[in-house]
């Protein structure tokens, strides 16, 4: 008997408002003591769901419409709430992405250790087993005496494995457990998520919807699309030999940004919408080998070559054989999708003007605590420039001074000392340093920024159209029919046509992706010198990162902008980027073109980016990407 | 004006828009969301019935008043009776169209204070948390001096010593005595407002300060703009009330404060008459009772989970 046995578990969200969602439709599988096991796809295929069905979570309006759920004998789906509770934490625990902040804000992270041991009535001395758990994830003792406001985001998060693990649970559920985190910290998290596993030898189910993380840790993988399992089979079978298309698709999105060539491929379209009945195989929309077979017969879970998979191509092996892990295969690979983004080109900066200079820029935060005054230098000493037609991207980890950087450049802030000169104008050149008021209201029409994150980018209560007709008001002095016919044309040139579908949209009625393309419209809408894309696809799914990129990179050769390209990704920077500074501390430690600086850094920190870029393929060719010790 | 999407996606294109499309012709009601919403949850339908009968009695009134309410002819003290149900006053006016008449003053207050004191809190609030700084400063100051002054003796102070009587000095009194709470919950939401991408989006659009306050930031704050209505709208009433059984309203206006001052006046309860008593007192209770009750429909209007079950 496995430790977990999911039995045709089928999970519904019944909203009053929409019709009926089966989000999770007869899934099947079992998780071996010990087992770590993946469960990858992209957002909106059911994984979360089907995490928090196992841990019986669900709340209204989802509901567990079939199937079966029993964990180490107990079946689930049948207990009552103080059974579970039982249960719960004891044996069956979890991280979600948002853990770090399911930490009470108000009393220190040891007395949440206790909270949990009394909960639980374990006795012995809180402070020293707290201890041991901090240490095995790495954290040091003083962390017990923290309110979480003063821990970072990646200590909270390893604050919440240390309790997910407090109690020595039997599975943890791992939903999206770095999402959101910095490369590196990530990279530290995952590398003594696989020590501790060694060590304690709990099973763990890990949700995500990045492959690279995935088949770096797991044993085992499950792909999910459509709110089925269409593959399941070893990590390393996957990684020889993928066998559904939509497994190979996700695959695609990764390379190692250090080859001489590199190249990404992406899976066009969404997945399909779950309130809808659908006859044949759900991934055909999106599918580059879909048969007619495949519209009309719904394939089965079948056994195939040491796992399962769900595809009637595959099972009748007529699939093109790929194997993966080779630069030549990638790139094969890559073709077999219409799309792929052929973003990689040589770079050749010499030629363009400069738009905008940053000269010896200081920024320095004086902060007062009580009697005393400290003062942090955000950015120290950085030096560069922006060029027409170039992309140059700033990389480095949270808390480095991109963003303080990014701030300095559109006039949101001052520099402390140091200049900040915008060429790009048909006026004279300006002190970007001094301006104010209009003058800086002015500047900023060729200044312009796309956001991380597209869902608080947008206003919820505005159409997009109203987003769309405020800079062409204000800049262009376009009014009415004018504005909307300008505001079609913005759409229709970031790929979002027949522009008259989304104009009268709000912007919950549009997926993330396509959200990403209004932010980049309405930033091209005053025909700006300098566009600013602070992280523009770290929340977005990495299926369709490659799909902004390559619009990104369309735009800028297009328009001849000038674009700084903040981002802690090395892989993208190496996609999109003409030109690489690292910056570390404040401080730009390595600069130049980006083939030099990426295929051969010379600086340690840049060394560590590299090497903290979750990469599939090197545990497939044997050289593994080398913990940041 | 959307187009209609075809209903089966040619094979890799884009199935986006065309799913979009689909969620929202699912829609299928023809009555606005937000009423949808409020008439699902059952306390809110009972208070939104309860509130629209007062709201016809207060329109309807000269109609279904039986008398002038200051038809001083009958004669006096009466109990209830056939011609009297809610008997007479000690002046001999008819209780039942004095009620009935009452609501129009109730409402009118309501609806003009709760109005007049939420525009008040919604500028200072917005202004001060939007702006910060010293006009924050200045503003906070201003917000908490209200918080801290106690309205009924100030509002009984101002309506003693106005020189002019009447509704509107009500109106008025009220309001001035009770922006402050509606400010300050709006100010804490403006500075949670103010920091998201999409007001940075707008400066960087080229809009001013004040087209971000009122086309960026108030559409999100409705509901709490509503909320606040309810709440200020409720205070008022009450406030009426209190001013005229203090016998500081305006004696020309009919209205269920002045009706139980009167009431108190006359001896109601010396002489048994329990009618005259508490009908004004349960007539205030139950408009009261439905703003509550409504507030309960609006809290699921702002938070989508309330809406479940």
């Amino acid at each position: 008997m496995a430790l977990l046995e999911v039995d045709h578990l089928s999970v519904t969200y019944t909203p009053r408002d929409q019709p009926a969602n089966r989000a999770v439709h007869d899934v099947s599988f079992r998780i071996a003591d010990g087992e770590f096991v993946g469960l990858l796809g992209e957002s909106g295929c059911g994984k979360s769901t089907l995490g928090n069905a196992v841990l019986r979570l669900l709340s209204p309006p989802a509901h567990i419409t079939g199937g079966r759920v029993s964990f180490d004998g107990v079946d689930l789906t049948e207990a009552d709430e103080e059974r579970l509770r039982e249960l719960r934490w004891v044996d069956l625990s979890t991280v979600f992405q948002s853990s770090m902040n399911s930490l009470n804000p108000v009393i220190r992270v040891e007395a949440q250790f206790a909270d949990t041991f009394a909960a639980h009535k374990v006795p012995g001395d809180v402070t020293a087993r707290a201890t041991e758990l901090l240490e095995l994830v790495a954290l040091d003792r003083r962390v017990l005496r923290a309110y979480p406001h003063e821990l970072s985001g990646g200590m909270k998060q390893r604050v919440a494995l240390a309790l997910a693990l407090a109690l020595r649970p039997k599975l943890v559920l791992l939903d999206e457990p770095t999402t959101g985190l910095d490369v590196v910290v990530q990279r530290s998290i995952l590398t003594r998520l696989a020590e501790l596993r060694r060590e304690l030898g709990f099973a763990v189910l890990f949700v995500s919807h990045d492959l690279g993380t995935v088949l770096e840790m797991a044993d085992r993988v499950m792909v999910m699309y459509g709110g089925e399992i269409v593959e399941d089979r070893p990590a390393g079978e996957v990684l020889r030999e993928p066998r559904h298309p939509y497994t190979r698709g996700l695959l695609g999105s990764y390379a190692d940004p250090r080859l001489p060539e590199v190249r990404v491929s992406y899976i066009p379209g969404r997945p399909p919408d779950l309130s809808r009945t659908h006859t044949g195989c759900l991934f055909t929309a999106r599918c580059p080998h879909a048969e007619d077979a495949c519209r009309t017969t719904h394939p089965d879970l079948l056994p195939d070559r040491g796992g399962l998979v769900r595809c009637l191509v595959a099972q009748e092996d007529r699939l093109p054989v790929v194997t993966l892990g080779t630069a030549e295969a990638h790139t094969a690979l890559g073709s077999h999708f219409p799309a792929t983004a052929g973003l990689d080109r040589p770079a050749d900066p010499a030629d363009a003007a400069p738009v905008l200079t940053v000269e010896r820029v200081t920024k320095r935060y004086t902060s007062r605590r009580g009697l005393r005054t400290s003062s942090v230098e955000a950015v120290r000493d950085a030096s560069f420039t922006l060029r027409r037609g170039t992309v140059t991207a700033l990389v480095g980890q949270s808390g480095s001074g991109k963003s303080t950087l990014a701030r300095l450049i559109t006039g949101v802030e001052r520099p402390s000392t140091g200049e900040v000169r915008f060429t790009g104008g048909d006026g004279p050149d300006l002190r970007v340093d001094r301006l104010r008021g209009r003058a800086l209201r002015d500047y900023r029409r060729h200044v312009q920024m796309i956001f991380q994150d597209p869902f608080s980018a947008l206003n919820p209560t505005r159409t997009i159209a109203y987003a769309l007709s405020r800079p062409l008001a204000n800049f262009a002095g376009l009014g009415g029919a004018a504005a909307r016919e300008r505001a079609a044309q913005l759409l229709e040139s970031v790929g979002l046509a027949p522009a008259g579908q989304f104009l009268d949209k709000l912007p919950h009625q549009l997926s993330g992706g396509q959200r990403q393309r209004v932010v980049t419209a309405r930033a091209l809408a005053p025909e700006p010198r300098v566009l600013i894309a602070d992280e523009p696809i770290s929340m977005l799914d990495v299926s369709i990162r490659a799909e902004i990129l390559e619009l990104l990179g369309d735009l800028v050769r297009e328009h001849r902008l000038a674009m700084l390209y903040i981002t802690h990704d090395l892989l993208s920077a190496r996609l999109l980027a003409d030109e690489v500074l690292v910056l570390n501390q404040g401080t730009v430690v390595e600069s130049g073109p980006t083939r030099e600086v990426i295929g051969a850094a010379r600086d340690d920190y840049t060394r560590l980016l590299l090497d903290s870029i979750p990469n599939p393929f090197a545990k497939a060719t044997g050289r593994a990407a080398s913990p940041s010790a | 004006m959307s187009t209609p999407a075809p209903a089966v996606p040619a094979p890799g294109t884009d199935t986006e828009g065309v799913q979009a499309a689909a969620t929202a012709v699912a829609r299928t009601t023809r009555l606005p969301g937000w009423f949808v919403i409020l008439w699902r949850n059952r306390k809110c339908r009972i208070g939104l019935l309860m509130l629209a009968a007062f709201v016809l009695l207060a329109v309807f009134a000269p109609l279904l008043a039986p008398y002038d309410p200051h038809e001083d002819a009958f004669p006096t003290s009466l109990g209830p009776t056939g011609s009297h149900w809610l008997g007479t006053t000690a002046q001999g006016e008819d209780v039942l169209s004095q009620l009935v008449v009452g609501a129009r003053t109730s409402m009118l207050v309501g609806l003009a204070a709760g109005v007049l004191s939420t525009l008040i809190g919604l500028v200072i609030g917005l202004t001060a948390g939007f702006v910060g700084g010293w006009v924050d400063e200045v503003l906070s100051f201003l917000i908490n001096l209200g918080l801290v002054v106690p309205a009924l003796p100030l509002m009984v102070t101002l309506a003693a010593y106005a020189p002019v009587r009447g509704i509107w000095l009500i109106i008025v009194v009220i309001s001035v005595t009770g922006w402050a709470y509606g400010a300050r919950i709006k100010r804490s939401q403006v500075i949670t407002l103010r920091t998201r991408d999409y007001v940075t989006a707008a400066r960087f659009a080229g809009d001013g300060t004040a087209r971000i306050i009122a086309r960026e930031i108030v559409p999100n704050m409705t509901s709490l703009i509503v909320l606040g209505f309810m709440g200020a709208a409720l205070a008022a009433i009450g406030g009426e009330a209190g001013l005229a059984f203090l016998g500081l309203g305006d004696p020309l206006t009919v209205s269920w404060g002045a009706m139980l001052n009167q009431a108190s006046l006359g001896g109601a309860m010396l002489t048994g008459q329990w009618a005259w008593l508490i009908a004004p007192g349960l007539a205030l209770s139950l408009l009261i009772t439905s703003f509550t009750l409504i507030n309960f429909g609006i809290d699921a209007l702002s938070n989508p989970h309330l809406r479940e079950d």
